[in-house]
């Protein structure tokens, strides 16, 4: 069953179009949204929130309308982004202690085990974390309401190897917990490690939206690996 | 809205709005443009803007489980808040000046405007604007400050000067009264500042909620 549903979304820019973007993200799944820098992957999670306007389609978490239906939805939805810093110069605690005031499903068992697994010390300013950490931090905010949905902006990007299987490892524990994951990356292994559901964006365009099986079966030769077929498919690399 | 106040107050303000409320205490000040109290004030609140802005206040705002038009609400409830204590400490010195000080020599001998009722609408006035030009104006892109800023800073003083030098016009002079003196027009010109600034933050408002309905973030 699909959480959330894109359908023929459209979002023109001079230089570049989001065109005509459609997947489904599913109920304990984990969806790997990949493509190369510019393909489009963070203006379509920017416009599955609502963050930016759509010249066209729609966009329905559990069966509604994210634009009529915003509060509740991203009541039930967590949000991280590995790019972004929120309040650089506020300590961490000081920032939770308002984030939490937002949610009614805000669990502080939750946040102290994500707290402590991240090995992230709550009285810590933003700025004064390594990135990775600030992707840790970011994550935390997201994994202490009990979100149905996680959509993750490049969760990986900054991480070191291990930080980076932990957390793949985390996407799956809470995919089993019930939580559909949906997180972009342009690192292929990370799709090859986790992801159930592969949607793959190119020049604004989605090229496959399918689970793993079914994409190795359609696009991959025979003996290629997952990222080979993509570097065969993006037309940056021709496999051996 | 407890909870947009609580972020406004905790996360997205810089210590300067809240410092420098306490410019509301410069309609103490003899021979000194009272109203610039309201222009130093605004100036903190414009200070909250920009270090709100470093935080990327805004965009984790509207990520937050709230309607959109909550952002803008916390932005000008926020706002309010830093205006209105700062008129309380203008209030009081208003009514020091009214009463205990009313025929201080320092003060009658002022060559600008009296610290009155008047002039307490004066700075709602002001802040009024403030809200209308600047806060308006930042909610048309929820990044560019400067440009509406200085639109502000133009306006205000215009305005600032023209209140300062009113009570010099023949017939006016009754602006610039002393303690009880001319009360129901003193009284009259505080409403009229009191719903100058209500009309200006409301009309502002409705339209930020707007803007920022449109905007891509």
């Amino acid at each position: 069953m699909s959480v959330v549903e894109v359908r023929e979304l459209v979002k023109q820019y001079p230089s570049f179009e989001l065109s005509r973007v459609s997947f489904d993200v599913r109920e304990n799944r984990i969806t790997g949204f990949i493509g190369r820098n510019g393909a489009g992957k963070t203006t379509t999670i920017k416009a599955m929130l609502n963050l930016i306007h759509s010249d066209g389609g729609t966009v329905s978490f559990f069966g509604k309308p994210m634009v009529m239906n915003e509060a509740e939805i991203k009541q039930r939805t967590g949000y991280s982004t590995g790019t972004v810093n929120w309040y650089p110069r506020k300590k961490i605690k000081d920032i939770v202690q308002v984030v939490k005031s937002f949610y009614d499903t805000w669990d502080n068992e939750a946040y102290r085990k994500y707290l402590e697994l991240f090995c992230l010390d709550e009285t810590k300013m933003p700025i004064e974390l390594s990135e990775g950490m600030k992707v840790k931090f970011n994550l935390l905010l997201a994994l202490s309401h009990k979100c149905e949905v996680l959509i993750l902006d490049e969760p990986t990007s900054g991480l070191d190897p291990f930080s980076r299987n932990e957390l793949l490892d985390i996407f799956t524990e809470l995919k089993n917990d019930g939580v559909a994951v949906f997180f972009s990356t342009h690192i292929i292994s990370d799709i090859e490690k986790c992801a159930d559901d592969i949607v793959y964006i190119s020049k604004g365009k989605i090229v496959a939206a399918t689970s793993k099986e079914d994409f190795i079966l359609k696009y991959s030769e025979p003996g290629e690996s997952l990222e080979g077929t993509m570097l065969r498919m993006e037309g940056g690399v021709s496999h051996a | 809205m407890r909870n947009i106040m609580l972020k406004e107050m905790k996360l997205s303000a810089s210590p300067l709005a809240y410092l420098f409320i306490l410019f509301g205490l410069m309609f103490f000040l003899p021979g000194y443009p009272v109203l610039c109290g309201a222009f130093f004030s605004a100036l903190g609140l414009y200070q909250s803007f920009l270090y709100a802005r470093e935080a990327n206040d805004i965009v984790f705002s509207a990520l937050l489980p709230i309607a959109k038009k909550d952002v803008v609400k916390g932005k000008y409830g926020f706002v309010c808040i830093i205006e209105l204590c700062t008129l309380l400490l203008m209030t009081i010195c208003v009514i020091v000046r009214m009463t205990a000080l009313k025929e201080a020599p320092v003060y009658r001998s002022n060559a600008l405007m009296n610290a009155n009722l008047f002039a307490l609408g004066a700075a709602l006035f002001i802040f009024g604007l403030f809200n209308l030009i600047f806060v308006g104006g930042f909610f048309k892109t929820a990044y560019k400050l400067g440009r509406p800023f200085v639109f502000y800073i133009v306006t205000a003083f215009l305005f600032i000067g023209i209140f300062e030098a009113l009570h010099h016009i023949p017939r006016l002079e009754q602006l610039n009264s002393f303690g009880t003196e001319n009360i129901m027009m003193q009284l009259l010109l505080l409403l009229a500042g009191i719903v100058a600034w209500l009309l200006m933050t409301v009309l502002s408002y409705r339209k930020a909620c707007e803007q920022f309905e449109k905007i891509d973030l």
